[in-house]
């Protein structure tokens, strides 16, 4: 059965998709593929998957504030997810996000930040600020 | 937030895609962190504009903006962007080309290109109180801490929004009740110079991220600014510091009462003689005692460092194969050409860069692999930004390293 949650607008904007979950913050300045939405970052637990056209969450950004640029040129160039949502949004996340206008929201109600797992479909209104979650084979 | 009708258009879109994008990115921010209204800034400084850092992304995006009509409402220097336009270094061609497309794409916006990490040493020194939006990390630190002017520690991009509305939302470092100090630091032990205070800066960074230090124990010594911003430039890249006070010597710290603004609780931590030499065994990782790399000024050197360079290098020689770059801007590096300490310094073989700096020039590109700096913010970034084995210790080490090709301490 879907979930329906309310979050926290970032940046507005509708889109769904399948979730790719990642434990660890990212670092989009040298991390990220800006074609394929490769994950590149060396001890990232997701080196080597796309993001690309996917409902990408995660807790933050880290890493130097050239994050904003290096997200914003993945969007641009097609590699990009198709919205964010992030445990708690942090400032090089929220410049790049309103950059290239991914919609984004963070802080989850109801602990659903934790429950969203990789494969499960996704549909993110960032404007009205609700996420619905279908669970993996739901659909 | 409460935005006023100018402001809305803006965000409407109704005044261009330039304003409209920054202040949706200033909203945001602003409601993020819980702002209420936007405040009028008096300047601005723009940071993150090394080609390392903007990548081919970054600069496409400033062209765009600039090429939409961006124009800066306030005045606007922009940080050092890792490339002297007045010499070759050796720099791969890709480097120089777009790091000259980001300065010109941020000139068209009416920026000026001081491409300096201290614009408080070119004449922008906002007065106590007063409100700004600077991004570069030590700059941050210098304006709350020792100028008492108020910013956040803002990146490139919410500090162009800034620049092109002439806003800020009023949050964090703005407001007086956040300025109080968490931490107590008291010194016991002398500190002699730029690197000490650098050193003190590494031990009070690796253990604050973002709390306040008061720091007690340097009333008596005479700190200087330079000795101050060396101290609070390493604090910034080991945590996430915006201020710290330094009893009756800081603006807002005239007594500890008055830094900790009224709190009696706060934890207690000594920097004594051992601390002090355990925080230089941490910036130094190099075992190789032949330095083919020395690097002084970072942050940008002011004129008493340069003519200290200048009266150590008198009448010597660097020696072959050591590449001494001594890093300015372009205003103090006018002065010191003037004034004659620039001769003295490049008749012994040195160079004094301007726009560069060793963490973002990427000296190990040139095929440097040893460095001797009296940086602790260079020092901190050696070994882990720039993948050099790095000396650290004071200026005249420093020279007499470049002079014998060596480390002897």
């Amino acid at each position: 059965m879907a979930k329906r949650v309310k979050a926290r607008k970032i940046v507005k904007g509708y889109a769904e998709g399948e979730a790719l979950v990642s434990q660890m913050a990212l670092g989009f300045n040298h991390g990220v593929d800006p074609k394929t939405g490769v994950i590149k970052e060396n001890d990232h637990v997701l080196q080597g998957v796309s993001m690309k056209g996917k409902v990408f969450v995660f807790p933050n950004g880290r890493g130097s504030t050239g994050g904003s640029y290096a997200l914003y040129r993945v969007v641009q160039e097609g590699g990009g997810p198709t919205a964010m949502i992030l445990k708690k949004a942090d400032p090089i996340v929220i410049a790049g996000a309103v950059m290239s206008q991914c919609p984004t929201v963070d802080m989850l109600e109801n602990g659903a930040y934790d429950e969203i797992k990789t494969g499960d479909y996704i549909k993110v209104d960032a404007t009205n600020g609700i996420v619905e979650i279908i669970k993996k084979g739901e659909r | 937030m409460y935005l006023n009708e100018e402001e809305k258009k803006m965000l409407n879109g109704e005044m261009g895609e330039p304003l409209r994008f920054a202040m949706e990115l200033l909203t945001t921010l602003g409601e993020v962190n819980g702002a209420e209204i936007m405040i009028p800034i008096k300047h601005a400084h723009i940071a993150g504009l090394s080609f390392k850092t903007h990548g081919v992304a970054g600069c496409e995006w400033a062209e765009r903006m600039a090429d939409l009509g961006a124009t800066v409402r306030v005045p606007t220097t922009f940080n050092v962007s890792g490339w002297d336009p007045t010499r070759d270094l050796g720099y791969p061609k890709k480097w120089t080309e777009y790091s000259k497309r980001i300065t010109s794409a941020y000139m068209r916006m009416g920026i000026h290109g001081i491409s300096s990490c201290v614009p408080y040493f070119v004449g922008y020194v906002p007065r106590l109180g007063e409100s700004v939006a600077w991004a570069e990390s030590s700059a941050v630190v210098y304006c709350n801490s020792i100028l008492g002017a108020r910013d956040n520690r803002e990146g490139g991009p919410s500090a162009l929004a800034a620049a092109l509305t002439g806003r800020t939302p009023e949050y964090g470092m703005h407001l007086t009740e956040n300025r109080r100090g968490d931490v107590l630091f008291k010194v016991t032990t002398p500190l002699k110079n730029i690197t000490d205070y650098g050193a003190l800066g590494h031990f009070i960074g690796k253990q604050i991220n973002t709390k306040i230090a008061v720091i007690d124990g340097l009333s008596d010594i005479n700190s200087r600014n330079d000795e101050l911003l060396s101290m609070g430039a390493c604090m910034a890249v080991l945590g996430a510091p915006t201020m710290f006070h330094v009893v009756g010597v800081t603006p807002e710290a005239p007594t500890l009462e008055a830094a900790f603004g009224g709190k009696t609780k706060y934890e207690v931590i000594e920097f004594g003689k051992k601390e002090l030499e355990d925080s230089y065994h941490a910036l130094t990782n190099a075992k190789n005692r032949y330095v083919d790399y020395v690097s002084i000024g970072c942050p940008h050197a002011n004129l008493d460092q340069i003519k200290e360079v200048a009266d150590l290098l008198d009448g010597k020689k660097v020696k072959d194969g050591v590449m001494f770059l001594v890093h300015t801007n372009m205003g103090i590096k006018e002065i010191a050409r003037q004034l004659g300490y620039l001769e003295t310094i490049e008749k012994a073989g040195a160079i004094v860069t301007q726009g560069f700096c060793s963490p973002l020039g990427d000296p190990e590109d040139f095929g440097l692999k040893v460095m001797a700096t009296n940086s602790a913010k260079t020092a901190f970034y050696g070994p882990h930004g720039n993948r050099m084995d790095t000396w650290f210790g004071s200026i005249d080490k420093c020279v007499e390293a470049a002079v014998t090709g060596y480390w002897s301490y």
